[in-house]
């Protein structure tokens, strides 16, 4: 073979596996999430309503607006500030797609940080994508990774130093909507994202914020509600019926004071909102796990993670069974509703009651998908895409 | 001026992609053609905007 | 079959196809991509052209740093400005030995702690400096073994460490507190080398060995050189001082910067392509390196057999994993190079984090020892390299044994760092 053939040859090679990559990439962050609305759904808007830079961004998501019948409070629920924890975004389905308020006032946000849905993560050998099975076929949805995708915002810094405090953080995490709290208006696309929530959230002047997450088995801040200091009322009552109601353990937890850029720290400092944070158990994201497949991110079953388990090496326990993502979103539907209740036997004035929406045990026996509605059966003006 | 930033990096990935590809061109060995090539990956998924 | 078993076939499975491809005389970086396809079929993903891919992406913006770094670095020795440094230290601290070798260690460290690789401290600074060495009566060996164990530290120093970054990227920890745990132990170990190594020698001669350095051109001057690293220095403060002022810039642009002020003040016509070209036909080895360890690590990572590395290491008794650092981090490292960090590293410092120790001091610990494995085969790539930039023509064991004491000091440095990383958590500023 001549050199120049040879050259063409391995030019070809490569093509042919940037092509085949570049697709797929391609497809993954242009796959169009359905959302069928419920009939509670009363408003959708785009977040660039509160900050306008936003428009025409990756980050300029849907904001689903749910107006009780009576008034009361407002709760906020974002679902995917990181989205490889997809328990939180599925919960925030549920509610999108089931809700209805008939008091109070419940606010949606599906893809809080949604450049981050559309990558996943580098080393991290992440499926693009998963299917949650439904009775109509089964929906798809993005993984994404835990920052914003660097075809959104791209240089990192040398170091990011937090707005306002000054707080040195790793210089990836930049593009961690949890960690860029309460952003800036010239700042980056994470932090003006942050900052167009903090705008809606005093402009609509939101009662609670629930942030949703899951961690990996090896963190200790796991199976518990974080909340800044004005919500310790509400989350340790919360934290109590739960685990006496519900039958799963759930922890309850201060908000550090001097950890900066997260949600439940300056949600609560910067607004007069209050801000909790939920965490599920989500073994896909522990070093320990073995193969990396959707399947292991649907059932949380790992035998490595669970011999790391055996040797105490874990914050929450996992036997074979697993993790199944039903439990893990489950866990978050309740805990939103609990706190809703909670709050309403605190503050009877500002009631907030949301009907429909199924709670931990519900979830458990029908499956996430029983709650998803066919986007080919609804009606054009209560179909959205994230 | 975020932009202006973001602009001259897709550029310096394109210069490095150049000069990438230039030197594949010029090169005599098989295994560093390969290696070239599986350099070059990354920038040219970054320069098209894939990844 | 059960998941351990699996992953273990896949592992093994690995470990042939990187054997048989180094057996096949491929370079240690095809041979990774050789080993992370052979995983992934063994594992029945077929060869996943998505994963490949994105694993390639892993270390883009590291390899620009290093693009960008290296060219400074070669604009900067093109223009004279390394010779013209290099002999007036020399002119000037001839008759203080002493004064003359802690400021051959402060040159050797510096290209590698800006760029992270040691590799470049041997290209930019090593030929220079082992021509004053052996001018200064140090043997042809000692001046390869402190060329090598200062490239190595130099690499491991910060501001860039890539060991601690890869590792640390890993854990979802922040690069953040590693500044002093990777400088103190980089300076002392490297003072330590240099003198032990370079002390005994014969009085300099100043003639011969000015005759042997490079002629700086007429023109250069001490603010030529200063400049750009000031540039540079001004970058990074003001991102530090004013970050919601400041637009982001990252190291790569500031790099540029530097290297565009040096190119600009240089005394001589620099052909800025063809520096260009060749920095990256330099650096080839370096980017393919990062390249296809981000390949390895993504296929281990989706076969599980990352999975089982890290739950063996961490399930193992904490004596054995103390005692054996100073063989496994050398041995990875001569076997993966970088990419010992996040297949080996990320394990050891979740089991350290697990333990109670400071991950970060631990890890600056381990990131010490690991440049050592640079020397063995079979990639040896800065070990070689040293050899050939210093002249040194007699066999490579015994360049190999000069850098044992060196070695073992820096080893119990490290693993003592580890052990002790918890009452050493101050340095760390957090």
């Amino acid at each position: 073979m001549t050199p120049m053939l040879r050259k063409i040859v391995f030019s070809v090679a490569g093509l042919l596996l940037l092509i085949v990559s570049g697709m797929s990439f391609y497809e993954s962050r242009n796959l169009k999430e359905p959302v069928v609305v419920s009939d509670g759904v009363t408003k959708v808007v785009r977040l660039s309503t509160y900050f306008s830079p936003l428009q025409g961004t990756a980050n300029d998501c849907n904001i689903y607006i749910l107006e009780g019948k009576e008034p009361g409070a407002t709760l906020c629920i974002l679902g995917g500030t990181h989205p490889e924890e997809p328990a939180g975004r599925l919960a925030t389905w549920l509610f999108a797609e089931n809700a209805v308020m008939s008091k109070g006032r419940l606010i949606v946000v599906l893809s809080a940080n949604r450049s981050g849905s559309t990558v996943t993560r580098v080393g991290g050998a992440y499926p693009p994508d998963f299917t949650i099975p439904t009775s109509w076929g089964g929906q798809t949805f993005r993984l994404g990774d835990r920052w914003s995708n660097p075809l959104d915002q791209w240089p990192d810094p040398e170091v990011y130093i937090h707005y306002p405090s000054f707080q040195e953080l790793a210089y990836v995490d930049i593009r961690n909507l949890n960690r860029c709290w309460p952003g800036r208006p010239n700042g980056t696309l994470t932090e003006k994202t942050t900052y167009a929530f903090m705008e809606m959230i005093r402009k609509e002047k939101v009662d609670i914020v629930i942030d949703l997450h899951e961690a990996e088995l090896q963190y200790p801040v796991i199976s518990t509600i974080v909340a800044h200091e004005k919500g310790q009322e509400l989350a340790v009552i919360a934290s109590m019926m739960l685990t006496d109601m519900e039958g799963f353990k759930m922890g309850m937890e201060f908000s550090p004071k001097n950890l900066h850029g997260l949600s439940h720290r300056e949600i609560g400092d910067h607004s007069d909102a209050i801000s909790l944070l939920f965490e599920a158990p989500e073994p896909f994201l522990d070093a320990t796990r073995g193969r990396t497949t959707r399947e292991q991110l649907l059932t949380g079953q790992d035998d490595f993670v669970v011999k790391a388990g055996k040797h105490g090496l874990l914050f929450e326990k996992i036997d074979e069974k697993g993790w199944p993502i039903d439990v893990r979103v489950g866990r978050h539907t309740s805990a939103v509703l609990q706190v809703m209740s909670s709050w309403t036997e605190a503050y009877p004035d500002k009631p907030l009651v949301c009907d429909n929406v199924p709670r931990y045990a519900e979830v458990i026996a029908r499956g996430t998908g029983a709650f998803l509605r066919a986007p080919a059966e609804a009606r054009q003006d209560r179909l959205f895409h994230e | 001026m975020e932009l202006i930033i973001t602009i001259i990096y897709y550029a310096l990935v394109a210069f490095v992609s150049a000069l990438l590809i230039y030197n594949l061109i010029k090169s005599k060995e098989w295994q560093k053609e390969i290696l070239t090539i599986i350099v070059l990956i990354p920038f040219l998924l970054r320069l098209f905007m894939l990844k | 079959m059960d998941a351990t078993t699996s992953a273990t076939v896949v592992l093994v499975v690995m470990v042939v196809g990187y054997a048989l491809a180094k057996w096949l005389k491929l370079s240690t970086e095809l041979s990774m991509v050789v080993a992370a396809l052979a995983g992934g079929l063994a594992a029945g993903f077929g060869v996943p052209a998505r994963h490949i891919a994105e694993g390639a992406m892993t270390y883009l913006d590291i390899n620009l740093i290093f693009f960008t770094a290296t060219l400074f670095m070669n604009i900067l020795k093109e223009s004279g400005g390394v010779a013209f440094v290099v002999r007036g230290m020399f002119r000037r601290f001839h008759r203080r030995r002493a004064v003359l070798l802690v400021m051959l260690t402060i040159l050797l460290l510096i290209p590698g702690a800006l760029t992270g690789a040691g590799s470049v401290t041997v290209l930019i600074t090593g030929g220079m400096v082992a021509t004053v060495l052996v001018s200064m009566g140090v043997p042809k060996v000692k001046t390869a073994a402190i060329v090598f164990v200062l490239a190595g530290l130099s690499a491991a120093a910060p501001p860039v460490s890539l060991w601690a970054m890869m590792t640390a990227a890993g854990v979802n920890m922040p690069y953040v507190g590693f500044f002093w745990p990777l400088l103190l132990p980089c300076l002392l170990a490297g003072i330590l080398t240099m003198f032990l190594l370079g002390w005994k020698g014969t009085p300099v001669e100043i003639d011969r060995a000015l005759q042997d350095l490079p002629e700086p051109p007429t023109g250069m001057n001490s603010l030529r050189i200063a400049l750009p690293f000031l540039v540079f220095l001004a970058l990074v403060l003001a991102g530090r001082t004013w970050p919601h002022s400041v637009v982001v810039m990252g190291l790569p642009f500031m790099f540029l910067c530097a290297a565009l002020t040096s190119f600009l003040l240089s005394p001589v016509k620099i052909d800025f392509l063809r520096i260009s070209r060749s920095t990256i036909d330099q650096l080839l080895p370096l980017l393919g390196t990062l390249t296809c360890v981000g390949i390895l690590v993504q296929l281990m990572t989706l076969t599980g057999a990352r999975g089982l590395l890290a739950v063996t290491t961490v399930t193992l008794p904490v004596l054995v994993v103390y005692a054996s650092l100073f063989i496994v981090l050398p041995v990875s490292e001569a076997v993966l190079m970088w990419g010992a960090a996040p297949v080996l590293g990320v394990p050891l410092v979740l089991f350290f984090n697990t333990i109670g120790l400071n991950p970060i001091v631990a890890l600056a610990g381990m990131s010490i020892i690991w440049p050592l494995g640079d020397a063995l085969p079979p990639t040896a790539i800065i070990g070689r390299l040293t050899v050939d930039i210093t002249g040194y023509k007699e066999s490579y064991m015994s360049f190999l044994k000069a850098c044992i004491v060196p070695a073992i000091i820096i080893s119990i440095m490290g693993t003592l760092m580890v052990i002790y990383s918890k009452e050493l958590g101050f340095l760390t500023g957090i």
